[in-house]
Order: structure tokens, then C-alpha cells, then sequence
């Protein structure tokens, strides 16, 4: 079993191809991974789509048999996306990919998130629209 | 403060979650939204690295304000001082004055503030995260060896050195001083950034 970390996400993923370095999985693991859904067009979120031929094997995607597989590695090498291993546990976390932090950084568009509230209820920022929000993060430590 | 036009969301950055954050919120009987966040992904989103932190979001969404330190008072420890009694007149003159605040802050000049991420601090966000992840499987050794991956990539992150420190109680006070002392003068907290009429001092 691999386990990707990503965000606040944590997804188990029950099969990917056997590979000493990269990490390859289902198209429709990457999305549950980061949201990234992979069309013809390319791997889109939202209005944004990175290019990826299926064509040919790549970097990228590899077909074996009538599976495809995408690789979240090397997606992240070419998003300069960050992530460390733990190959003993085959557990991989992976940084925020840059260019979905562009709104924030140059429009100063607050990123959402959804974290539980005492009672484990998640709770969203984008539920407070309309209304002025103070942030504020403090720890017990 | 709070009312029907404003919300404080606070967010515990705490790997125990309720357990140790709960007991908190239960004595500042907490009336506004109290979340829980074992991962630090709030601090990974927004590029904080340190407690506590505010951020002002206005009705749209866009983030006018950018603040470590939102101390509402100053703290001092012996000769060490940290904190700030100036934030909250900051929010109470945004919530009077909306965008004509003289503290609401241009995107640009925000940008400025959390832009400052390179390729190694990036990294160090994912491997605290992996280390969070261990801590709370109960698998010490790895949450160890990847929160110190985490310290050694990103060395500025308070975070990261205090949420690990908080498992060796003993030694966090010790270590505290000595990681504020190393900083020589600079700030622990970038100073609030003031506007003239208020004829407060950075």
C-alpha cells in the first residue's frame, strides 16, 4: 500500500506500476491525490491545463496494457513541485504545487481550506463569504 | 469583537489536536469558530512560521492584512521581550473602515510578505508534514527524523522546532532562549507595519 500526502489530504492508493524511483499511479488516483483531472487536453484543475501527450510514453504518462498511468513525480518535477519519501513505509508527502499559490501571491486571493471544528464538523473559509474573517493560529505549545 | 459581519476563525496548530488545544478554548470560552489543525496545513497554505499569526480577509475573499506576532499585548521573559499590543486597534479600525482602513495593505505589498518561499522551505513543508503524518501513527523515530529534516531545511520556521520541541517539555524553555538569542538582533516577529497618522512606532 502507498500512501500520498498532500495538503491536508492523506489518500491510500491500493495499486501503482513497479518503478525503483517514480512514483506512478491511476489518472483517476491524481485526482484523488490533488484534484488534477488528466483529459485529452492535458492534466486540468479548474481553467488551468498542463499539456500532457498520451500519445507516447513520457515522463509523464506510460501505457501498459489498456491501463494508463501518471506520474506524480514526474509532475512535480516539471510543476517544481517539492516532496520527501519514505521509501521504508512507501510513503510520499508532496509540497503545494507553485503555480496554484499564484492567486494568493500576486492577487492576495485568501487560499481555502477546510479543517474540522471541535466537534470533528468541517468547516470551510469559503463559508464565511460576505462577511469580514480575522484568521488567527495560535498552539498549545 | 465578532457580530454578524465579522467572524474570528481560530485555528490550533497542534499535532495533538483537542487533546491539548481544547482545553484552551474551553478557557477563553470560545463564542467563534474553534478548528483544529494537526497537520499545520493552515501555516503550509499561507506560508506562516510562526504562532500566533493574523490574517485579515475581506467580504471578496482577498486577503488585506498579513501579520505575524498578532499578539494583543507585548510578552517579556526576563531581558526577552516578543509580542505587540497593537493589533487589535488594527482590527478594530478595519472593521469601522473596511478598504478606507489606512492598515489595509495592497496585494502587492502582501505579496512581498509570503512570497519569500525557495525551493528548500517547500521542501521542508512536505517533510513536516510526513513527520505529522508518523507523529500521529505513533511511529516516533520517523516523526523525528523528518521533522528534524524539516528544521535543518528551514531553519526560520518557529513551527517546526516548537511543535517538535513540545514533545521534550524539559528542554523547549532552554531551547526557546537560545533559538531567540541566535537571532542577534533581528525581530522575532517582523514588526507591524504602522501607517504614519496612527503615530504608532515600527
Amino acid at each position: 500500500m502507498t500512501t500520498v500526502l498532500y495538503l491536508s489530504r492523506t489518500v491510500e492508493i491500493e495499486s501503482t506500476l513497479a518503478d525503483p524511483s517514480d512514483l506512478w499511479v491511476t489518472p483517476d488516483d491524481l485526482t484523488r491525490v490533488n484534484d488534477f483531472v488528466l483529459k485529452p487536453e492535458g492534466a486540468c484543475l479548474d481553467d488551468l491545463c498542463v499539456p500532457v501527450n498520451q500519445e507516447f510514453d513520457s515522463d509523464l504518462v506510460v501505457t501498459r496494457g489498456a491501463i494508463k498511468w501518471f506520474s506524480l513525480t514526474g509532475f512535480a518535477a516539471l510543476m517544481g513541485q517539492e516532496f520527501v519519501v519514505d521509501r521504508d513505509t512507501d510513503t510520499w508527502s508532496f509540497g503545494s504545487i507553485p503555480i496554484t499559490r499564484s492567486s494568493y501571491i500576486q492577487q492576495a486571493v485568501a487560499p481555502d481550506f477546510t479543517l474540522p471544528d471541535r466537534d470533528g464538523n468541517p468547516i470551510s473559509l469559503k463559508d464565511f463569504r460576505g462577511r469580514k474573517v480575522m484568521i488567527l493560529s495560535w498552539a498549545s505549545w | 469583537m465578532g457580530g454578524e459581519n465579522f467572524e474570528i476563525i481560530a485555528v490550533a496548530e497542534d499535532t495533538e489536536g483537542e487533546a491539548v488545544a481544547g482545553k484552551f478554548y474551553d478557557a477563553a470560552k470560545a463564542t467563534y469558530t474553534t478548528l483544529i489543525d494537526t497537520q499545520h496545513t493552515l501555516s503550509s497554505l499561507y506560508g506562516m512560521v510562526n504562532v500566533p499569526t493574523g490574517v485579515l480577509i475581506d467580504e471578496e475573499g482577498t486577503v488585506v492584512r498579513f501579520d505575524e506576532g498578532a499578539y494583543s499585548r507585548m510578552y517579556k521573559a526576563g531581558a526577552l521581550e516578543f509580542g505587540s499590543d497593537e493589533y487589535l486597534p488594527i482590527v478594530k479600525d478595519w472593521l469601522i473602515n473596511g478598504a478606507d482602513s489606512p492598515y489595509v495593505k495592497p496585494a502587492g505589498e502582501l505579496s512581498a510578505l509570503v512570497a519569500k518561499r525557495t525551493a528548500s522551505e517547500a521542501k521542508a513543508d512536505a517533510a513536516f508534514r510526513l513527520g505529522s503524518f508518523f507523529e500521529l501513527r505513533g511511529d516516533e523515530e520517523r516523526a523525528k527524523k523528518y521533522w528534524q529534516q524539516a528544521q535543518q531545511l528551514h531553519p526560520e520556521s518557529w513551527n517546526y522546532h516548537r511543535q517538535d520541541w513540545s514533545y521534550d517539555p524539559a528542554e523547549a524553555g532552554a531551547k526557546w532562549i537560545q533559538k531567540f538569542r541566535a537571532l542577534d538582533g533581528k525581530p522575532y516577529y517582523e514588526p507591524l507595519a504602522l501607517p504614519e497618522s496612527s503615530g504608532g512606532q515600527n
